[in-house]
């Protein structure tokens, strides 16, 4: 079982809430972009943090580039007190945001996600249109940087819609489509 | 993806209508040809990929510490 599946596996069965943004999301797409780490947003509500913080305590997080003798305790508590989380875990690292740039909080991000089915789980993804949000509004040379790839998945996707509006046939995700991933679409 | 979607998106990457958003990517310098294999994964075997590269990136760097 690799980092991702093992991961996204424990906060699944933890039934905790939360949004696959940054890299990982833009691979999930279809994109060939590398990545090393997974980000979340993740609900801030009190009953999340505490599912959040039991999914990933398996991992033993700890914080990602401090010094190994700064006190770093992984509750429910530290979690309420802060808001991202740079962390590193025993599989690989993981980024806890609780707001994405040019996107908002939790529910914004679930309303801009698309569900892909990972690991034979459904899973909220940030969809390409709301990838693009995100890098545009963070504007960093390495956010710009991909954001052609993405708009030219983007450009793909909607054409697919449009040749699928034109046979008649649906042209957005149906719950059918998501069991048969494989197409021109992303996902 | 079946063969007929396959042909349609090799035409769109190698010939992409001028002024898309593909033909930028391509001025770019994306290699949009990756996209054709990409695209013809699901997304689980997609981040599985991922991970192998990442696996790989991770055995590289411990080859280099030992070296």
């Amino acid at each position: 079982m690799n980092f991702f599946e093992r991961t996204l596996i424990n906060l699944f069965e933890g039934g905790v809430n939360f949004v696959v943004i940054g890299g990982v999301a833009i691979s999930a797409h279809g994109s060939a972009h590398v990545t090393f780490d997974l980000d979340i947003c993740y609900d801030r509500s009190p009953e999340n943090i505490l599912r959040l913080v039991d999914g990933l305590k398996p991992c033993h997080p700890r914080l990602r580039g401090a010094p190994a003798e700064l006190p770093f305790l992984f509750d429910s508590e530290t979690i309420r007190r802060g808001l991202n989380f740079t962390l590193t875990t025993d599989p690989a690292d993981i980024n806890l945001l609780s707001e994405v740039a040019g996107i908002g909080h939790y529910k914004e991000a679930l309303a801009r996600s698309t569900t892909l089915e990972l690991f034979g789980r459904p899973c909220h993804v940030l969809s390409l249109e709301g990838l693009i949000a995100a890098k545009r509004a963070a504007g960093r040379p390495r956010d710009l940087a991909v954001l052609p790839e993405l708009e030219a998945l983007h450009e793909l996707e909607t054409l697919q819609f449009e040749k699928a509006d034109e046979s008649g046939q649906p042209g957005k995700d149906s719950h059918n489509d998501r069991e048969k991933p494989k197409g021109i679409r992303p996902h | 993806m079946n063969i007929r979607e396959q042909d349609r998106l090799i035409r769109l990457i190698n010939n992409p209508p001028k002024g898309s958003k593909l033909a930028a990517a391509k001025e770019y310098g994306i290699d949009l040809s990756l996209l054709v294999r990409t695209l013809n994964l699901t997304p689980t075997e997609r981040l599985q990929e991922l991970a192998g590269a990442q696996q790989f990136h991770e055995e590289l760097r411990q080859s280099m510490r030992r070296r």
